[in-house]
């Protein structure tokens, strides 16, 4: 239970991404690959509504 | 086994049925809490196990060997399989909004039974319904969104229709919720102070975030949590300083013109700066709140003092005005059925489901708790003396702007209040004066304080509980703010894009600023009319938010109901057309009237003739353009739909349904 909610909290705040998209560009973890995901994602994040 | 399971959802069934039973039936007694908990759980549990499976079975064939999107088009950003109930969490998060929270509060003018009836009737019949099948349509069209399937099941009339509705909705949406947060802090210091400290707190989360520790969003935003959490205990300190009481005491206006320029500078700055920490902060606060609201009312179990009908069923409420039927369907939309919840589950959501059985609990189940969020909302409003709920949501031009004055008014509805008692509840909770806070905001704030208080700490806590939950429903909404000014500035960059190139490039400065200014222009007009409101500004634009919403939905239901009929012909339609009929008689009906009725309470057009300044008759005269707009274009859409189930159903058009080809699934347990 604590786990699930561990990994709801990650994917929540993006960190759960963060590792897929590491682990699919065999890149890792770094400043510089945080900022250009972080862009990426969040480009993409604010282009949609946000819920009433 | 089968015997026993038979029993056990037939006791299931039949406790929803006593409960239901029980609110409805019950008059002259307070009722206990714990029985709309258990209605609403037990019609929950029932419907998501007989009706939903039979959606799902039925009429979906959802078919866990078929490869969802997630896994067919999985890139590691949007695609990505994900665990039901990490996905379940993610999707509540993503609908869960203002709106089931503020909605039912205002609602409670009836009483809580219509309310609360139409919470859970709503959810089960409609709102999950709508929200399972365009998730279960979207899954099986490659993750489309609304716009896109309304053009390619319906025509192009209606994707471009759904495209301005949402822009218009989120107009109203953003206005209607700055308005909330204006009536919340005016003139509190403390309020205002703990929602000023959260946009350096914001701006410290996204250096941190950006050059300190790159990624750790979940200890950036253990930290900004903490420091709320103080700004809340020294927001006190400084309500009782007599150098920073002042600075931090704001008139409605002054708040209103604040929010417009923030909602400026979070749409034209750079979105990790200030926007997403604090996305990020305010999604984990919203969760924790809801799980501790949950908690509190199981641990309290509250009396309602709140009868089950008051004598505003006959129109006359002071909250907003008009019958039940239709107002208490578009009042409360988010905790029954929301047109917006229609974008989220065409957005991430349908890019992210595994296994296709997956759609029942998230699209479905997501909806259930959301409608559970809204019953919690209308026990918090509920559980305040009658009279203390209406001196804090009833409009000084309604009740009168002296404490006596009001007390008076309310006293004289039947509802016993005394200046003396609103002036020691003010102080207790450390506010200069709670009446007339319109919004819904303040009295939730209370209901939760109470509930909060009772659990542990009582009277000391409750100033604190109180403005905790204001700081929560603040941060929030002012998320949905400047996140809904952004998302409205590409819309508009978008079709500005189709004059010149450079008003639709994201990149160019002044094209960014222009068009910024414009959406926030665009609902800041509507917010300062709403300040500027005799009656609080709430009575006339949560109705319009509440149609405009529900309108939404309609043209949901449409493209549902177009694919189910495609699907199985006539046979299924009723699931989505039963909901779209009830909703399109309610919404046609609230429009209608918002418009045309001769009462100047009820109708914009009356309301403009009675007006006595110009300004005022002009912005009802505007209310009821827009209100007539976004019936028009619903009208449009809805016709176009009925002209293609005819074709259908008649022959003349070959149901062609536009889903992805079967792809076997490959995924195994352990990716999931």
């Amino acid at each position: 239970m604590i786990r699930l909610l561990l990994a709801l909290l990650r994917e929540l705040a993006d960190e759960n991404a963060y590792r897929r998209h590491l682990a699919a560009h065999g890149l890792e973890p770094s400043p510089e690959e945080w900022r250009r995901f972080s862009d990426e994602r969040l480009r993409a994040k604010y282009s949609r509504a946000k819920c009433c | 086994m089968r015997v026993l399971g038979f029993l056990f959802w037939a006791a299931i069934a039949c406790a929803a049925a006593i409960c239901l039973g029980g609110i409805a039936l019950n008059r002259g007694e307070h009722i206990n809490s714990i029985w709309l908990v258990l209605a609403a759980a037990c019609s929950y549990a029932t419907a998501y196990r007989f009706y939903a499976k039979f959606i799902s079975a039925r009429v979906m064939v959802l078919n866990d060997q078929r490869a969802t999107p997630a896994e067919r088009l999985r890139n590691g950003h949007d695609f990505e399989p994900t665990n039901k109930w990490i996905l379940f969490g993610h999707h509540f998060a993503a609908i869960a909004g203002p709106g089931p929270l503020v909605g039912p509060v205002l609602a409670a003018q009836f009483g809580y039974l219509p309310g609360t009836l139409w919470i859970i009737i709503g959810a089960c019949l409609g709102g999950a319904v709508q929200d399972f099948v365009i998730l279960f349509a979207s899954m099986r069209r490659d993750g489309k969104s609304l716009g896109q399937m309304a053009r390619e099941e319906i025509g192009k009339i209606g994707g471009l229709v759904a495209l301005v509705t949402v822009l218009g909705i989120m107009i109203i949406l953003l206005a209607v919720v700055g308005l909330v947060v204006v009536n919340a802090l005016k003139g509190s210091p403390w309020g205002t102070f703990t929602i000023a400290a959260t946009m350096p707190i914001a701006l410290f989360m996204g250096l941190y975030l950006r050059y300190w520790r790159p990624g750790k969003v979940l200890e950036c935003s253990a930290i900004g949590f903490a420091l709320v959490m103080g700004s809340i205990f020294s927001g006190r300190s400084v309500a009782e300083s007599a150098g920073l009481a002042p600075v931090f005491t704001l008139s409605a206006m002054a708040l209103a013109v604040g929010i417009i320029l923030y909602g400026f500078l979070a749409s034209a700055l750079p979105v990790w700066l200030l926007l997403a920490p604090r996305d990020y902060l305010s999604t984990f606060v919203k969760l924790g709140v809801v799980l501790m609201l949950g908690v509190g009312i199981l641990f309290v179990r509250p009396e309602l003092q709140l009868p089950a009908f008051t004598r505003f069923t006959d129109g006359t409420g002071p909250i907003f005005a008009g019958k039940i039927f239709p107002f208490c369907f578009i009042t409360i939309a988010c905790g029954a059925i929301s047109g917006f919840h229609s974008l989220i589950s065409s957005g991430t959501t349908p890019k992210m489901i595994a296994r296709e059985t997956h759609a029942w609990p998230v699209g479905y189940g997501s909806m259930l708790l959301e409608s559970f969020v809204a019953i919690m909302a209308m026990i918090a409003a509920c559980v305040l003396q009658p009279g203390v709920y209406f001196a804090v949501n009833s409009p000084a031009g309604i009740v009168g702007a002296t404490p006596a004055a009001a007390a008076a008014t309310i006293s004289n509805w039947g509802f016993p209040v005394t200046a003396a008692d609103m002036a020691a509840l003010a102080h207790s909770v450390g506010e200069t004066s709670l009446f007339s806070r319109t919004g819904g905001a303040p009295s939730l704030a209370l209901g939760m304080a109470h509930i909060f208080a009772s659990s542990g700490g009582g009277e000391t806590v409750i100033g604190f509980w109180y403005h905790f939950a204001i700081m929560f429903e603040a941060l929030f909404i002012l998320t949905i703010i400047d996140a809904g000014t952004r998302v409205g500035r590409f819309m508009l960059q978008d079709l500005l894009g189709h004059i010149h190139p450079l008003l639709g490039r994201t990149s160019w400065m002044p094209g960014v600023w222009i068009t910024s200014a414009a959406i926030v222009g665009g609902w800041g007009y509507f917010l300062v009319q709403g300040v500027r409101d005799p009656l609080g500004g709430i009575n006339s634009l949560w109705p319009l938010f509440g149609i405009s919403n529900q309108l939404l939905a309609a043209i949901a239901l449409c493209v549902a109901t177009t694919i189910l009929l495609k699907m199985h012909g006539a046979r299924f339609m009723w699931i989505t057309c039963v909901p779209l009929i009830w909703l399109v008689s309610a919404t046609f009906t609230a429009a209608w009237q918002k418009i045309f009725s001769p009462l100047p309470a009820i109708g914009f057009l009356a309301q403009a003739d009675a007006a006595k300044n110009p300004v005022i008759a002009f912005n009802a005269r505007l209310d009821a353009v827009v209100c007539g707009a976004f019936l028009v274009m619903v009208a449009i859409i809805l016709a176009d739909s009925i002209r293609v189930w005819i074709s259908i159903l008649s022959g003349s058009r070959e149901a062609a349904v536009h889903e992805a080809p079967f792809v076997p699934s490959q995924l195994r347990p352990e990716e999931i």
